[in-house]
Order: C-alpha cells, then sequence, then structure tokens
C-alpha cells in the first residue's frame, strides 16, 4: 500500500525500503534515511540518525493524526492512505471546517450572541468561550446564516465539538 | 501548638504548604471541589473533605463550606495559600471569631493595604518613599488638572479600588487630562462600584522588584531580601530572579529598611511582600503590599536558606522570630519560571486537557514545584498555572544555564504549554546581561515571536516517528482481528516472547 504524509501542510511520499527490529530504511519523497527507533515510553520515542539522538513525542489526536513534538518544533502530522485519498477528492471544492463554530480546547459557554436564522457578516463574534479565567471571542470567517445553536449559556463544553451550525446565506 | 492544618487552596500551593506541615509533624487536611477528586493535593493530604461543585465561587471562595470543613475535621488552623481567600479580610476576621488560627495577617492589614489611598497615605506617615502623586481621591475636574500639573507629565490616573489594569488611563498632554479622568472615574465605578480616582507620576521603563517581609506578634520585623519581577505578560509575571540584577548593596539595604518600615506600619503579622516600582536610576517607590505568600516565593527560600511556610506556622503558633535581619545574607542566584497550561503559537491561548505523558526535571540546583501527573485531567476552571520551576545556582550565568538544562529536560505532552517560550527568553540578549524592565516581552518581540525553522532533516523525523507509530499501531489491530501468519516483526517478537516464558 502507497502512503503519503501530511507535514503541516506539505505532503510528501513515504515507503518503508526495509526492516530488521528497530532499524529502518525509509525514503520521504527522494531522501532516503536509516533510523533506529524505539518506543521508550508512551508516546516517547527515541531515534537514532547519523548516531544523533532524538526525542521525539507524539500524541495522537484522531485515527491518523499526530501532534509531533521536538526540542524546539511541534508539527501537525497526518498520514494520508488511500481512503483519506479517496475521502478527500470528493470533499475537494468543499469549504472545509466552515460549517460549524468549535473551539480547540474544553471550557464553558459565557455569552451566544446569535439565534438561529440570524445573518452574521464575516468577522463578527458568534460565541464567547471562558476557559481557565480567559475569555476567548469565536468569530465567522465570512458571511453566514446561523443553521442552528447546539449548546446554550453556561454549558459545559468539549473540544472541538461543534457549537453552532452555520449555512450560507444564499442557500 | 498548631496540630492540624487546613489548607484552603489546591494545586501546586496546596501541596507546597502541606509539604512544610509533614516536615513539621503537622497534619494536614485538604478540600477540593467536584473537578479536584484526582487532584494531587487530595492524594497528598492526611484527609480530604469535599466542599462543593467546581467552580470557585461555590467551593474554594465559600467561607461557610471552608470553616465547616475545618470544624468537621477539627484543624485548629487555616492556611489561605494564595488567590482564593488569601487576602479576603472578612475570612481573616471569621476564623477568629470560629477560634481558628488563620494563617496569615488581621483584616486591618488586609484592608489598609487593600485600598491604595489607605495604604499611600500609611506609607507616607511611615517615610517610605511613594511615587509622587495625590493621597486623597480627585474632586473636581479643575483642581485635577492643577495637581497633575503639579505631580509633572507624563502621569497616570488610577482607580482607588483597583487593581488588573482596569480604571488605569495614562495621561501624557495636558489637553487629554479632563477626559482621561472622566474615562478613569466610569470604568473603576463600572469594574468596582466606586469611582474614586488619584494621580500619580508616571515611571517610564520601570522594574518591578519586591522586598520579602516576615513579621511576629511581638513586635520583629525582618526582610529577605528582594525579587526582580520584571518579566512580565499581561500584568502576569512569568520569570522571576533574587537577587536583581540592577540592585547594588547600598539601595538594597535602604530598601529593605522601607519594607520592614511599610510592613509595622499596619502591625503586620506573618509573611507578606512590599513591591516597589523602580527606574533606571534606582529610584524607588512603594506601590502596594501583598498580605500572603507569593508565588515567586521559593526563590527567596532557595538563596536566603528558610522555609517561608514553616515561618508563616511559627509566627501564627505565636512564636518570636528566631531569624535574625545581621544573620540573613544571600547565597547564589535563583531563578523561577511558570509553566501554564496554554499555546504560546496561538496568542497564549489556555489549554486545559488530559496530561498523556510527564518528565519532570531533576538533577543538581533544580526544584520543581507542580502538582500534574500522568494521566491527570487539568481542569478548565481554575488558573492554568501548572507548575513552577525553580533552579539556583553560586552564580546568575550558571543559573541561566541551569535553567535551560532543566527546561530542556521538562517534557509534558497531552497539552500544551509555555515551556517553548521561557526557554527563548533565557536566550534573549536583555535577560542574559540583566537589562530589563516591565515592558522586557515588547522590547523583545522580535527574539520572543521568532520561529526556530526546523531543517529538514528535523521534520523527516517527526514525520518517520508518526508513520512508524501508525503502522505500528496498524500492525496491532490486524493480529487482533486476523489469525493470518504475517511477516512484522513485531507480531514475530510477541510470539518468541510468549514462547520464551513457557
Amino acid at each position: 500500500m502507497s502512503y503519503q504524509i501530511k507535514i503541516n501542510d506539505e505532503i510528501s511520499d513515504v515507503k518503508i525500503l526495509s526492516r530488521e527490529g528497530s532499524i529502518i530504511e525509509i525514503a520521504i519523497d527522494d531522501r532516503k534515511y536509516n533510523v533506529d527507533i524505539i518506543e521508550v515510553e508512551k508516546g516517547v520515542y527515541s531515534i537514532l540518525l547519523d548516531n544523533t539522538s532524538f526525542n521525539i513525542e507524539l500524541t495522537q489526536n484522531g485515527l491518523k493524526k499526530y501532534d509531533v513534538n521536538t526540542l524546539y518544533n511541534s508539527f501537525d502530522i497526518e498520514i494520508i492512505d488511500a481512503e483519506t485519498r479517496y475521502i478527500n477528492s470528493r470533499k475537494s471544492g468543499e469549504d472545509e471546517d466552515a460549517d460549524f463554530i468549535s473551539t480547540p480546547m474544553p471550557g464553558k459557554i459565557v455569552k451566544i450572541l446569535v439565534e438561529e436564522g440570524d445573518i452574521v457578516k464575516g468577522g463578527e463574534t458568534v460565541v464567547v468561550v471562558s476557559a481557565m479565567k480567559m475569555e476567548s471571542e469565536y468569530k465567522v470567517v465570512k458571511d453566514r446564516r446561523i443553521k442552528q445553536v447546539l449548546v446554550k449559556e453556561g454549558d459545559n463544553i468539549d473540544g472541538n465539538q461543534p457549537l453552532i451550525l452555520l449555512e450560507d446565506p444564499e442557500e | 501548638m498548631i496540630k492540624k492544618i487546613l489548607v484552603a487552596n489546591r494545586g501546586e500551593i496546596a501541596i507546597r504548604v502541606m509539604r512544610s506541615c509533614r516536615e513539621m509533624g503537622i497534619e494536614s487536611v485538604a478540600v477540593f471541589s467536584e473537578a479536584d477528586r484526582t487532584s494531587m493535593h487530595v492524594r497528598y493530604a492526611d484527609e480530604a473533605l469535599f466542599i462543593g461543585p467546581s467552580p470557585s465561587a461555590e467551593s474554594y471562595l465559600v467561607i461557610d463550606k471552608i470553616i465547616d470543613a475545618a470544624k468537621k475535621s477539627g484543624a485548629d488552623a487555616i492556611h489561605p495559600g494564595y488567590g482564593f481567600l488569601s487576602e479576603n479580610a472578612e475570612f481573616s476576621d471569621r476564623c477568629k471569631k470560629e477560634g481558628i488560627i488563620f494563617i496569615g495577617p488581621s483584616s486591618h492589614a488586609i484592608n489598609t493595604m487593600g485600598d491604595k489611598i489607605t495604604a499611600r497615605k500609611k506609607m507616607q506617615t511611615a517615610s517610605v518613599p511613594v511615587v509622587p502623586g495625590t493621597t486623597k481621591p480627585i474632586s473636581d475636574l479643575k483642581e485635577a488638572v492643577e495637581t497633575v500639573k503639579e505631580v509633572g507629565l507624563p502621569v497616570m490616573i488610577k482607580a482607588s479600588a483597583g487593581g488588573g489594569g482596569k480604571g488605569m488611563r495614562l495621561v501624557e498632554k495636558e489637553e487629554d487630562i479632563v477626559t482621561s479622568v472622566n474615562a478613569a472615574k466610569s470604568e473603576a465605578m463600572a469594574s468596582f462600584g466606586n469611582d474614586e480616582v488619584y494621580v500619580e507620576k508616571y515611571i517610564n521603563s520601570p522594574h518591578h522588584i519586591e522586598f520579602q517581609v516576615l513579621c511576629d506578634n511581638h513586635g520583629n520585623g525582618i526582610h529577605l531580601f528582594e525579587r526582580e519581577c520584571s518579566v512580565q505578560r499581561r500584568h502576569q509575571k512569568i520569570v522571576e530572579e533574587t537577587p536583581s540584577p540592577i540592585m547594588t548593596d547600598e539601595v538594597r539595604e535602604e530598601m529593605g529598611r522601607h519594607a520592614v518600615a511599610a510592613a509595622m506600619a499596619v502591625n503586620y503579622s506573618g509573611a507578606g511582600t512590599i513591591e516597589f516600582i523602580v527606574d533606571d536610576e534606582l529610584n524607588y517607590y512603594f506601590l502596594e503590599m501583598n498580605t500572603r505568600l507569593q508565588v515567586e516565593h521559593p526563590i527567596t527560600e532557595r538563596v536566603v536558606g528558610v522555609d517561608l511556610v514553616k515561618e508563616q506556622i511559627k509566627i501564627a503558633n505565636n512564636q518570636v522570630l528566631e531569624l535574625k535581619q545581621e544573620d540573613l545574607k544571600q547565597n547564589g542566584h535563583a531563578i523561577e519560571v511558570r509553566i501554564y497550561a496554554e499555546d504560546p503559537d496561538n496568542n497564549f491561548m489556555p489549554n486545559p486537557g488530559i496530561i498523556k505523558h510527564i518528565t519532570e526535571p531533576l538533577g543538581l540546583g533544580v526544584r520543581h514545584d507542580g502538582y500534574v501527573y500522568e494521566g491527570y485531567e487539568i481542569p478548565m476552571h481554575y488558573d492554568p498555572m501548572i507548575s513552577k520551576l525553580i533552579v539556583w545556582a553560586p552564580q546568575r550565568e550558571e543559573a541561566i544555564k541551569r535553567m535551560k538544562r532543566a527546561l530542556y529536560a521538562y517534557k509534558i505532552t497531552g497539552i500544551k504549554t509555555s515551556i517553548p517560550f521561557l526557554n527563548k527568553i533565557m536566550d534573549v540578549p536583555d535577560f542574559k546581561k540583566g537589562r530589563y524592565n516591565t515592558h522586557f516581552i515588547q522590547d523583545n518581540k522580535e527574539y520572543l515571536d521568532a520561529k526556530v525553522n526546523p531543517s529538514q532533516k528535523v521534520k523527516d523525523v517527526a514525520a518517520i516517528t508518526a508513520f512508524v507509530d501508525y503502522l505500528q499501531r496498524l500492525d496491532k489491530n490486524n493480529t487482533a482481528n486476523t489469525n493470518c501468519s504475517g511477516t512484522s516483526n513485531w507480531k514475530e517478537f510477541g510470539r518468541k516472547k510468549s514462547i520464551s516464558r513457557l
């Protein structure tokens, strides 16, 4: 099976050439590496590459998505297999993630500024969420109509939970 | 003598206090909200009592519930930590009325220092320098213009009941005086229900330097030198150090004396902090007094060699201070950084969540005051600070290197933290030279916002790790679901291992 890998926004081909124990020969596009890679603790890998010692931390963020931390950087990495490619090809052209408002972290709804059916302009705040004594405003990116409000003020919410459904005002 | 202490707090400070209790043979009682059943302070304490729902206004801030828990547990004293009820005069009074020792100052001291105009007046009578300005609230606008001219522009208009930057206005031009006073008044009214404002000279490029004091109930007071707290973001301290790199022996001695005089002026009892605002020429002015233990107290403990919580408890026990000013000295250099659950790449957005993995730094000269552990979920209801990292070394330069070494070894996954940002601060030339003031973060934006561009190799190593982990998981699932003989090394390994066990 052929795989691609998306690092932040760059997509590369990835292929395991050979594997013996923890030693793996791998190619990313046309760059070949011979690495010794072992999971030493849950979510922590030790990698030796040309005798350099790397410690890499992984947090799984969905089935094929990872947050990866190196010493100075963190990366969003997604494994793209045939299934993902198929799904992506079907939804190309559509606007991703603009169908609902959600927050990256858990919190509490402080204020909802819109009602169902409202038309909002791009950049307008629709909901205010507080987490750890700090309030954040969430805005729509472009002109939208509020399709449905799924939460009410005072609700506790999870990260990435849909809060307000949006639709195109033209529809 | 105190035998059992209820700690009316949570997080790292609750554990910090209980550690000293344990060393003194005093039993500790924790209180916890719904969100904190699995919090470390509950596990560390000898006893723990439930006090209500997660929001602090319904648990940690409810005086009746804390008093009730103290009575149920038979605690003879309450330590408030910092934040929550620590600077609440009503709470101090209530403890007294109920016959429970409050490990902190009297309501008189809290009230006097809590109101800025009263505090200013008190300090002036005690000959402690205050920022030039008015000691009474501004009554009419004409008088305001005259006062401002007298003090000299630029000035700050401040709310008497203020705090946290609310009700404050900077005035640089004469024609702006009237509008600024009006704006400050209405903001103060809206925020604090009190529209009293006063005028203070605006200090350009100020340093924030504070002095730790200890006072007993027998008229003795000492100071434990200064802490430099000028590295701040949104009025929040993030790096503190002692000694201050700009301090001289003469000024330190003089400021220390004034700090003790300030505390004595309100008959202070216990541990407190006098905050000063200091300009580049080392002119210093009283800013305010914090009538509690400070977040950054460990750097003083490390350099002076005194356990401040133990001293608080001894003072609450009515003991006479054993420490004498002439015996105290600063030994070496200590730096503290605060680690917050927030995303430095995303405008420092709070980032509560589950700790997947944590490796705390160890080694020579490192202290770590924290409370989180693997699998613990940081609740979204409370302050995002998760720990404090304190290092000590004989010299400042070595202390900075040690801090970098400790931050290098500090790994937390599952949530985003301020660790990378703190690491960058240690590299900023102005910080290394010790030449910084409260504008440090904004003045060094280019250093602090600079992204370390990863090399292709680092990017690829990250990608390889994710890919190998993905294949490994895929493999595990296949092994579980099918019984076909695969060619995977991992399967092979598992099979060999189970055979060798037989």
